[in-house]
């Protein structure tokens, strides 16, 4: 882990590397990194913006996806994540991995996880049995219908959690919906993550799956009901190449709908999509 | 996982803390404000015994574990925090994810800052201590291990360890990138973070936790108990033992029933612990680099 001889770091990194700022035909970089299985994964429970740790296996993914940053040549100046420590954790490791661990981070309750409201906690087969396995599904993958909603006494409501002290009760949800996720998370984008691009800043964002979705869904311009089924493998950094508009450009080896492009080998990507299908079927 | 596994073990010690620290900080709520200050554990140069300053070398294990006890002291503590600060050095920076990680707090806003860095060493950047005393002789060496003003020898801006070659100060002006540092100087570039930012910060209720370096704390702490020039160097910061301040609101250190010596500040953990930890750095710091 110790590095002996930590060698300085000079001028003169290839252009390739280096954002240059301005003009009609800039490319931007930008990477979305999901977070791997946290503790609730793997009890097959309902997490939403309970704050979850990573487990071993998401550790492990952790690690990978940071190697596989420093495979690629990629650098950051810049990152951002959400205030939940599944995302965080996932983050720390990459950063270390590449040696980037001084770069300025943000941290925004905007990118979290979809709030999955009363279902939070709950075990998912038993939530099919309570409630039908249609119910759920629509819950889980339909693009406007919000789980049921935290009751007035949950000891859950994110007003509780003083991480959430400076947000505006009315943004707190009581349980979300893809398209609520969307609704809230796409204002950070425009206000923050933006503008540090447009200034050249190489972004990365590590976050949820449904965050994740949600800019995707934006950035790709998919339709409602096909972005629930849209799928992004954890632990797989994504790379998006932007244009001055931010629309994004079409890049060899994207897998529609989606115009980014995974790190890593393809095959291995390609299990990799399907695990995250399965797991999020059989669960 | 040693962060989870120091996190579950020191939840089970946290309620009856939690209990009297809460009591307490009622009591004093409105006008007290916590300021941690946390000294980064062993570094691989710690060991190498060389003169690190502005070189990033990471924590070695051993230095990742006082992260995590100094973690698992503050949330033992009942210690909550509404932000923290580091250097952009990683063995800062370790230290303070480590510790928030131990703590539950992975959330807190972060704040890193070059004005947080180690002092800068100069051209004895990498030497080890052997090989600085071969170069310079011994006696020129004490001076600048013991004087407030003395800096170093100066980097030339073609070392390889010159600031201006590392793009993490690439926003900065040339003339701020130290190329060698006296204790003064350092001194003198923290206090616009602390006045500009920390100080605020502190003054419209946050608390704070600030992870960072043995000269950086020493600058703060010289700053906060109104320490003399001839005084600080004596003042030795045990690594991984978290320094607890409270402050008025004027930002003026209240001295408590176990403040430590010239520091008005407490240091946190088993007491035994805590000597033994302050009995090593100064026996370090006699037998080495800082």
């Amino acid at each position: 882990m110790a590095d002996t001889h930590p060698k300085p770091t000079l001028e003169g990194e290839p252009d390739s590397k280096r954002a240059k700022i301005g003009g009609e035909d800039q490319t931007y970089t930008l990477v979305l990194l999901r977070h791997g299985e946290s503790e609730w994964n793997l009890a097959n429970r309902f997490t939403g913006w309970v704050d979850v740790p990573l487990s071993e296996t998401g550790e492990a993914e952790a690690r990978a996806a940071g190697a596989m940053l420093v495979d690629s040549g990629l650098t950051f100046d810049v990152a951002y994540t959400s205030v939940l420590r599944r995302a965080i954790t996932t983050l720390w490791r990459s950063l270390e991995a590449l040696d980037l661990c001084w770069i300025p981070v943000h941290h925004s309750w905007r990118l979290n996880e979809r709030h999955y409201g009363a279902l939070q906690g709950l075990n998912k087969i038993e939530t099919a049995e309570k409630h039908g396995a249609d119910q759920v599904h629509i819950w889980r993958r339909s693009y406007d219908v919000p789980p049921p909603p935290l009751a007035d006494d949950s000891p859950m409501l994110p007003a509780n959690d003083r991480r959430y002290a400076d947000v505006d009760p009315a943004d707190l949800p009581r349980s979300e919906c893809l398209k609520d996720t969307a609704e809230r998370f796409l204002p950070y984008w425009e206000s923050d993550i933006v503008p540090a691009i447009k200034s050249g800043k190489r972004v990365l964002v590590a976050a949820h799956g449904n965050s994740l979705r949600a800019l995707v869904k934006h950035l790709d311009d998919i339709a409602e009901d096909v972005i629930p089924g849209v799928n992004i493998p954890t632990g797989v950094p994504l790379v998006y190449k932007l244009d001055a508009n931010m629309r994004p450009i079409a890049q060899e080896g994207s897998v529609g709908p989606l115009s980014g492009v995974y790190l890593g080998d393809a095959a291995a990507v390609a299990a990799k999509v399907e695990a995250t299908k399965n797991q999020s079927k059989a669960k | 996982m040693l962060a989870a596994t120091m996190r579950a073990a020191s939840a089970a010690t946290t309620s009856a803390a939690t209990a009297t620290a809460a009591t307490a900080a009622t009591a004093s709520a409105r006008w007290a404000h916590t300021l941690v200050l946390l000294r980064h554990g062993q570094s691989q140069w710690n060991l190498e015994n060389r003169f690190t300053g502005w070189v990033d070398v990471a924590l070695t294990d051993d230095g990742r574990k006082e992260a995590a006890t100094a973690g698992a002291a503050m949330a033992a503590a009942g210690l909550e925090f509404d932000a923290a600060y580091t250097s952009v050095l990683k063995r800062a920076i370790s230290t303070l994810n480590i510790a928030l990680e131990v703590m539950g707090s992975e959330w807190l806003p972060v704040s890193r800052s070059w004005r947080l860095n180690e002092r800068h060493y100069g051209a004895l950047s990498g030497l080890n201590k052997a090989e600085t005393a071969d170069k310079f002789g011994e006696d020129q060496v004490l001076v600048w291990r013991r004087s407030y003003d003395v800096p170093p020898p100066l980097l030339d801006t073609d070392s390889p360890y010159w600031p201006g070659h590392d793009r993490r100060y690439a926003g900065l002006d040339s003339d701020i990138l130290p190329r060698g540092e006296c204790l003064k100087d350092t001194v003198e570039r923290i206090m616009p973070l602390w006045e500009g930012e920390m100080g605020p910060a502190i003054a419209a209720g946050q608390r704070l936790v600030v992870a960072a370096h043995g000269n950086s704390i020493r600058a703060l702490v010289k700053h906060l108990d109104n320490i003399d020039d001839n005084d600080i160097l004596g003042i030795n910061i045990p690594t991984g033992v978290p320094l607890v301040y409270t402050l008025d609101d004027s930002l003026r250190p209240i001295r408590q029933e176990n403040s430590a010596g010239l520091l008005s500040g407490v240091y946190l953990g088993d007491p035994d612990e805590v000597a033994a930890a302050a009995e090593a750095v100064r026996n370090q710091s006699a037998a080495t680099a800082h």
